[in-house]
């Protein structure tokens, strides 16, 4: 097992090596640079020289990889070029909000979904089957960033429920810092609580065709419980699958919910250094995430291998 | 069971068909939800007149409260000396004074200095006088000397912004408390406009020696309002500040800027009242917007400009000597002049923006004092004589261009209405859109044949001319080369007689107007809108927000 656990490891730092090296390659392949979106409309060569030179982005590729190496070793990834905020701050302070934003997206979608799964199961054939269906294609054909925009002209500006935009901290008022995601979490948990129902309608159509059900039925359970205990427990398995699948995409959605409705996020954090190619942003930002990937799959890896000590055998053993 | 039961047999048919219908109804709403947004095409004579105040005037203030901007873009560092954006400018305005400021009419005001500067006979001496009394947010005197600090920081401090906007210095002088006297090797006219900007915001030289160049991360100015808070990618704070020498002129306890990009999004806010001004409205929304009770207009003509840069000579970037182009768009002046006469300026401008832009054909704003009859004149929307200039010209009708622009919607809507504008000249416009950072690299680099971007512009036409059309200008995209333009361009910047300098930059704009490497085509107009329960907003040619005398006021 130590040995394994080792082979994993000594994988994942060159995993990780491999994926400093595009990033930093990559990010400076993207037509313009730093210095030209920080110099914006002020750009003159002069002045794009000096930024450069300070930015350090007029030495040789390999030794400026070389610096950011040695230095995010030391635990310094730099400050932002934009706005000079160092970057280990921006992500501790965008990163919270992005998971809490999609931890509550998630609740609403499940709740929501395996509801209206349930329901449109129960009801075949009748009118809520037909609302639950007509909701989910709505959910999975509607585009977020309009959706968002009609929540927030009719529950936001209209009816005046949630607040338009911003966030607040849980720290700070947690009641408002529910009310400040509400919005943005149902937006973002639509399209997930659309494929959640239609996996828990067809997971529960075929759980309630089975002899067990049969037999709970002519066992004279009520329908009730047979629904809830026999029908919906066991059609579960495939909801979490499919919500384990889906999560990637609750992620990668929060980029386009955050910029709807301001909130200071990963997602938005990350697009915002794109657009501005705010280099050490984008290399601590696409750095952070493939480290959280591969400790995720490490996690995985190290698991099955307790559970099934066959797997050993590719690790090398 | 449940299938093959005789009861539910029959339904089926009927409940596949209520399915089908289920999204053909939801289409079908989408579709008329769409076809119900408003179009708006304004009459082509309308002309939006500029709102430059909402005053107070007798309403009553409510002293204190906390105001909400929704700033469509989040400002860079906040450093008077390295910031390079312009929404860097909003914040900085309520917090660091500058020397000068300009007023309504776009004149050079005094600030922090106590008039206008004077300039020696030979032009190389300027000399300041500056405000006695006044203290920093810290507390540490404000003087000659702390303008000297600043100004010296303008032109040594790496990474400098300023340095080419206060021009060929050679020395800074406290000559007492209360003046300053800056040396020249050679005249420099637009110095008063520069320190009527960035260049002008005097910072604390008790911050400046503890903070070096972390001063952006809390800047101490002289101002209305000090530095609070910053939260990236979300927020800046400004609050009162009770050490500033008119502080009984100050109703608002703080101001928070915050930053949200989306212009739907902004007027969503301001109606919900989650923010009570907002910058940069869409032209799609203005028109509702004005129309909605609790809520006010201010608009201003830009000094900037929107214009087609041709590609004439930038073979190998921006600096570099000119090089030659062999295509007949490169070459041919006439075939620009006739591109420049086929463009209906003022109807893009009413169809596309609902005449919330002016019209432009030169770099100098109307608005400006150095504006003239010969900075003013248009070519002649005339597309019969610009099809035949075309023809005459010996190229292939309908002769291709194609014109790179940045994928904002705004924008490809003015192309897509500049393409369909030229067409009748015989001109196939191209439109290529790509992503903002891209189309500045593409600028810089000269791989273009024709580009449309704008320019902000600046308070002096020398800000807004000389490195855009003189010589290896330091923003000459297109590679324009021509010794008159440069040797008008070059004295008008020498020059200090307003009048004088007015005719020089006439003068050069009737040539760039034969040559066409740039073809100007309208200005945008500075939207903002207000929540009626605020009073004290203005806003002027430079763009920028004006807060500092804002105040929460009872309802009339």
């Amino acid at each position: 097992m130590p040995r394994y656990l080792l082979t994993r490891l000594w994988q994942s730092a060159i995993t990780l090596i491999l994926a400093s090296i595009v990033v930093f390659v990559g990010v400076r392949q993207l037509p313009g640079d730093a210095a030209l979106a920080m110099a914006g409309e002020e750009a003159s060569p002069e002045r794009l020289a000096e930024i450069r030179m300070q930015l350090g982005l007029d030495q040789p590729l390999v030794g400026q990889y070389a610096t950011f190496v040695g230095n995010m070793l030391r635990g310094d990834f730099g400050a932002s070029t934009r706005t000079g905020t160092p970057v280990t701050e921006l992500v501790a302070a965008t990163l919270p909000v992005t998971l809490w934003l999609a931890a509550y997206a998630l609740i609403v979608a499940i709740f929501v979904g395996v509801m209206l799964g349930v329901l449109a199961e129960r009801f075949r054939g009748r009118w809520p089957e037909w609302i639950a269906n007509g909701l989910a294609l709505i959910g999975l054909s509607v585009p977020n960033f309009w959706l968002g925009i009609l929540a927030i002209l009719y529950l936001a500006v209209t009816l005046r429920l949630f607040p338009a935009s911003g966030y607040t901290p849980m720290g700070q008022d947690p009641l408002g810092s529910i009310r400040s995601l509400t919005l943005p979490a149902i937006i973002l948990g639509t399209s997930l609580a659309a494929v959640i129902m239609r996996q828990t309608r067809a997971s529960m159509i075929e759980t309630m065709k089975t002899d067990y059900v049969r037999t709970a039925r002519a066992k004279g359970l009520g329908s009730g419980r047979v629904l809830f205990r026999y029908g919906l427990r066991n059609s579960l398995i495939v909801v979490v699958t499919i919500v384990g699948l889906q999560l990637g995409g609750l992620i990668s959605g929060a980029v386009v919910t955050e910029r709807i409705f301001a909130l200071p996020g990963f997602g938005k954090l990350t697009l915002d250094a794109v657009f501005t190619r705010d280099y050490p942003v984008i290399q601590a930002v696409v750095l952070i995430i493939t480290v959280g990937y591969i400790l995720i799959n490490l996690a995985v890896d190290v698991l099955y291998s307790v559970i099934n000590p066959r797997i050993r055998v590719g690790g090398g053993s | 069971m449940r299938q093959s039961s005789p009861r539910s047999f029959p339904r089926k048919p009927r409940v596949l068909g209520r399915r089908i219908w289920a999204p053909v109804l939801a289409i079908g709403l989408v579709v008329i939800t769409a076809a119900c947004q408003q179009v708006q095409v304004a009459p082509e004579t309308a002309r939006s007149a500029d709102v430059t105040s909402a005053l107070i005037g007798d309403r009553t203030i409510r002293e204190g409260g906390d105001l909400v901007m929704a700033l469509s873009a989040e400002p860079d560092r906040l450093d008077p000396t390295t910031s390079s954006s312009l929404y860097t400018r909003y914040v900085m305005q309520t917090i660091c004074q500058k020397l000068f400021d300009i007023d309504a009419s776009g004149a050079v005001v005094p600030q922090l200095a106590t008039a206008l500067p004077t300039t020696s006979a030979d032009g190389l001496t300027v000399t300041i006088p500056v405000m006695a009394g006044a203290v920093f947010a810290d507390g540490t005197p404000f003087n000659a000397d702390a303008v000297k600090q600043t100004i010296e920081r303008g032109l040594t401090l790496a990474g400098s912004s300023r340095r080419s906007e206060l021009g060929p210095i050679t020395a800074v002088n406290a000559l007492d408390a209360t003046t300053v006297e800056i040396t020249y090797s050679r005249p420099f006219a637009p110095l008063t406009a520069a320190l009527a900007d960035r260049a002008g915001m005097i910072m604390s030289p008790t911050a400046l020696a503890s903070a070096g160049a972390g001063f952006g991360d809390n800047p101490v100015c002289v101002g209305p309002f000090k530095f609070a808070e910053r939260v990236p990618q979300t927020s800046i704070t400004v609050e009162r500040d009770p050490l500033y020498y008119d502080a009984g002129n100050v109703h608002l306890d703080r101001i928070t800027y915050r930053i949200i990009s989306d212009s739907n999004i902004r007027a969503a806010n301001l109606r919900s009242g989650d923010v009570q001004i907002a910058d940069t409205i869409s032209t799609q929304d203005i028109g509702a917007l004005s129309q909605e009770p609790g809520i006010g207009i201010l608009q201003v003509g830009s000094l900037g400009y929107q214009a087609v840069t041709f590609n004439v000579g930038n073979t190998a970037g921006v600096g570099s000597p000119v090089g030659t182009i062999d295509t007949p768009l490169a070459t041919s002046k006439a075939i620009r002049q006739a591109f420049s006469m086929s463009v209906d300026r003022q109807a893009l401008v009413s169809s596309v923006f609902s005449n919330y832009a002016d019209v432009a054909c030169s770099p100098i704003s109307p608005s400006s004092p150095y504006s003239t009859p010969a900075s003013e004149a248009c070519p002649a929307f005339d597309p019969v004589a610009a099809r035949a200039m075309l023809v005459d010209s010996g190229v292939t009708i309908p002769f291709p261009v194609t014109m790179q622009v940045s994928n904002s919607p705004d924008t490809i809507r003015f192309a897509q209405a500049l393409q369909a504008s030229v067409a009748a000249s015989g001109f196939e416009l191209s439109i290529s859109p790509i992503e903002y950072s891209t189309l500045l690299d593409v600028q810089t680099r000269g791989d273009f044949a024709s580009l449309q971007l704008g320019w902000s512009g600046r308070v002096d036409p020398h800000g807004n001319m000389f490195n855009f059309l003189s010589t290896g200008g330091g923003n000459n995209y297109s590679g324009y080369s021509n010794p008159a333009v440069d040797a008008l361009l070059t004295e008008a910047s020498q020059t200090t007689d307003v009048p004088a300098r007015a005719e020089l930059y006439g003068k050069a704009i009737t040539i760039v107007q034969e040559d066409n490497p740039v073809v100007y085509l309208y200005r945008q107009r500075s939207l903002t809108a207000y929540s009626t329960q605020i009073a004290g907003v203005e806003t002027f040619a430079d763009g920028v927000v004006h807060l500092s005398g804002a105040a929460f006021v009872e309802a009339k």
